[in-house]
């Protein structure tokens, strides 16, 4: 029962987190390649999908950690928590060279690189920690 | 934490798997605490100390 819970939320967890990098894309490429930048409404629309795609990934999140049970737990939050403290530090570090004027890209580029970063870094987290407790 | 789970699991014959099943948690869970990586929340002990019919002091030994 727990294993078949477990399943079931996994599955959940991955359609929501798809849905959310979809929805990214959709913001991020629709106003190029699928309709005008002179269009705000539809990249309003958008960005608006992708706020509330984004709460419900942070909803199913919860609820994630709420039906696996404690190991698991221990170690995804674990994960999250390494993931939390490198993009709060290299986010500062990037506000810092951005305000001394050390940032040569101006725009999303940095923003892009530091969620891409965080998401790398929750991986091998998570999967340090699988090993650990292996 | 030291624990003699292994012992008591071997004594009726259940695999890592089995135990996990009744306990309601995953077959790692089992090992991790069985190996003293991890030590599980007082819900979890009170749940094995049922299932080996023992008090959790039996089951669980303070190693400071």
């Amino acid at each position: 029962m727990q294993a078949l819970n477990e399943m079931k939320g996994t599955a959940r967890l991955a359609l929501w987190t798809g849905a959310w990098t979809a929805s990214v894309a959709l913001a991020t490429f629709g106003p190029r390649h699928l309709w005008d930048l002179e269009q705000p409404v539809a990249s309003w629309a958008a960005v608006a999908l992708n706020l509330a795609v984004g709460v419900g990934w942070i909803i199913a999140i919860t609820r994630y950690l709420r039906v696996i049970d404690e190991l698991q737990r221990k170690i995804m939050l674990d994960a999250l928590a390494v993931t939390l403290g490198v993009g709060w530090v290299v986010g500062f570090a990037y506000v810092v060279a951005d305000a001394a004027d050390l940032v040569a890209n101006e725009g999303t580029d940095g923003i892009a690189a530091l969620t891409g970063l965080m998401g790398v870094v929750f991986m091998i987290a998570f999967f340090v920690g699988r090993i650990r407790y292996r | 934490m030291k624990n003699r789970i292994t012992d008591l699991r071997a004594d009726r014959g259940w695999t890592q798997a089995d135990l996990a099943q009744r306990a309601g948690v995953s077959r790692q869970t089992i090992n991790a605490i069985e190996t003293g990586k991890f030590d599980p929340s007082l819900p979890l002990a009170f749940r094995l100390a049922r299932l080996f019919d023992r008090k959790i002091e039996e089951l669980f030994l303070d190693d400071q």
